[in-house]
């Protein structure tokens, strides 16, 4: 029975998706048949392409910047030998467990150009109320802040949970043989957390790469990513099927590339520990 | 000596640790801050206290309507995804069949497909076999993205358990469902409790895939996107944007603090 459902809910929707592609389905009646055109047109179109690596760029450096920021802060917590180490967990997770909109809220009224960061620069007299700072809110710098607020909690879940099976006998056993702490470090620690700082690039980097909630909110038009083109194809305005179609196959596509390539790292048990 | 960290590295790495906990708390403790504030936009310099926009949203009969409607629609996902969830997980962990491997990876994959791409098919899928969009439409997609979570949090329960109490229950003569009922599900009960909670919170805060197929009535994330454009319902969406916070938090506190204590109480407790 959960078979049926994902077959008829999540499998069949899929494959229409790609039946629009090839045009096999049109949203306007006419003359229509399977055709590779919609594909042609898409890669043709270094529009839909350069945009499309532009959000990997963003993508990737969210999931690199958050994941060297949660990695200190894992560690801290999983080798330490702090007593509270699963209360602080918690503290650090549950943002993440709260709203994601509200959150994106919380940085909207943050960084408007008459929000809290400039008014308070007014207020205080750094910067004068004719000037304020206007990269903060509707830029790239925006949806990579946001989106890394956003993850941020998350991926310190993986690494911990790596950081914290590591048998610390094999530290003592380095120091003993005289290894300094950076070389256990290097040697040990870093290479048998690996896993974990893989799944956490992973699980960041792979819902990021098709987020268009976050840039429609506060990226503007600089910070508009794939997922926003996807969006706006179906969308009231100009609705493109086709085209919109194919560039979701594609990213799909990409998705599951990264997850049989990923998947040697990945433990469902990881994620279920949140 | 400690062979993880210096003195000295400890002490950084613990100041490392508050400022990362700062920067994550900061926006919600300046919500909470301008929540009180008495001023319809939300700015430096503070104006005074305010209680206004608490009283506002409270009686906002749209955004009510829109609240009640995530809360139904929640409840409509966690039954179903748990159901399935549990179904698929017994299969998963005690039945051997072929293509075991791949049911897993179909089961699975919801987790990883970009949203905006579901929600679009879901789309296409409604407008192709003509089912008008509304809200069975974003239980149909809810259930579907929160499956995942209740089976990864229902299989590593399933295989704690020794499934020898389940084969002494069938020699003694009770059915499958006999069996399931009274000793399979006392025995999961706690990770059923906690995947009708994920799949609870999750459907509750959707946005992106119920944006496709929501149609005219607006689900609580929904209304609160459209009324991010609207500056003139800031001050209001800020106090509820505090009140949701603020209540999810307590849960977490609460849910963590409700585990520890059974925790202690029972002795299968250690095996969470």
């Amino acid at each position: 029975m959960p078979l049926a459902w994902l077959g008829v809910f999540f499998v069949a929707p899929i494959a229409i998706v790609a039946a629009y592609s090839f045009d096999v389905f049109t949203l306007f009646p006419g003359p229509h048949g399977f055709t590779i055109s919609g594909w042609r047109s898409v890669v043709d179109n270094h529009v839909y392409l350069r945009l499309f690596w532009k959000s990997v760029e963003m993508s990737l450096i969210v999931s690199v910047l958050i994941v060297l920021l949660a990695y200190p802060v894992a560690y801290y917590l999983a080798l330490s030998g702090t007593k509270r180490k699963y209360i602080l967990l918690l503290l650090l997770i549950a943002p993440f467990l709260t709203s994601y909109l509200l959150r994106v809220l919380a940085w909207k009224v943050i960084l408007g150009s008459q929000g809290v960061v400039n008014t308070f620069l007014f207020w205080t007299g750094i910067r004068s109320p004719d000037d304020p700072v206007t990269q903060l809110l509707y830029s790239r710098f925006a949806v990579i802040l946001v989106l890394g607020y956003i993850w941020l909690p998350f991926v310190a879940l993986p690494i911990f949970v790596s950081l914290e099976s590591l048998d610390r006998r094999l530290l003592e056993a380095a120091s003993d043989l005289g290894a300094s702490r950076l070389r256990s470090f290097w040697a040990i620690t870093l290479p048998l957390s690996l896993p974990g700082v893989v799944a956490a690039f992973f699980f960041v980097f792979v819902p990021t790469l098709g987020e268009f909630v976050t840039p429609s909110l506060v990226g503007g038009a600089s910070g508009y990513m794939y997922g926003n083109q996807i969006v706006d194809l179906f969308g009231a305005g100009f609705p493109d099927w086709e085209t919109g179609s194919v560039l979701a196959l594609f990213l799909i596509g990409v998705v599951v590339v990264l997850t049989v390539v990923f998947s040697r790292f990945l433990q469902p048990q990881q994620v279920a520990a949140d | 000596m400690d062979v993880a960290l210096s003195k000295n590295g400890a002490r950084a790495l613990r100041v490392f640790f508050a400022l990362i906990v700062a920067f994550l708390y900061a926006p919600i403790v300046i919500l909470l801050v301008f929540s009180f504030n008495d001023s319809d936009i939300p700015a430096f310099p503070l104006s005074g206290f305010t209680l206004r926009w608490y009283h506002d949203f409270l009686v906002n009969a749209d955004l009510r309507a829109a609240l009640q409607r995530s809360a139904v629609i929640a409840a409509a996902t966690s039954v179903g995804a748990v159901v399935l969830g549990v179904l698929a997980s017994v299969a998963l962990a005690r039945r051997r069949f072929r293509g075991k491997a791949a049911v897993a990876a179909l089961l699975l994959s919801p987790l990883v497909i970009p949203y905006v791409v579901f929600g679009i098919s879901l789309l296409l899928l409604f407008h192709t076999i003509g089912i008008a969009n509304g809200l069975p439409t974003v239980v149909i997609g809810h259930i579907v993205i929160t499956l995942p979570y209740t089976i990864l949090v229902l299989v590593p329960r399933l295989e704690q358990i020794d499934a020898s109490l389940e084969e002494a229950a069938y020699d003694l003569g009770a059915g499958r469902l006999r069996t399931f009922r009274s000793i399979t599900l006392p025995l999961i009960l706690p990770a059923v409790v906690s995947a009708f909670l994920i799949a609870f919170t999750t459907s509750f805060d959707e946005y992106a895939v119920a944006s496709f197929v929501v149609g005219t009535s607006p689900t609580f994330p929904i209304y609160l996107y459209s009324a991010l454009r609207f500056p003139s319902q800031l001050p209001q969406v800020i106090a509820v944007a505090v009140v949701v916070l603020v209540v999810s938090l307590l849960l977490v506190a609460s849910a963590e603090l409700g585990r520890r204590i059974a925790e202690r109480r029972t002795p299968l407790g250690d095996v969470f």
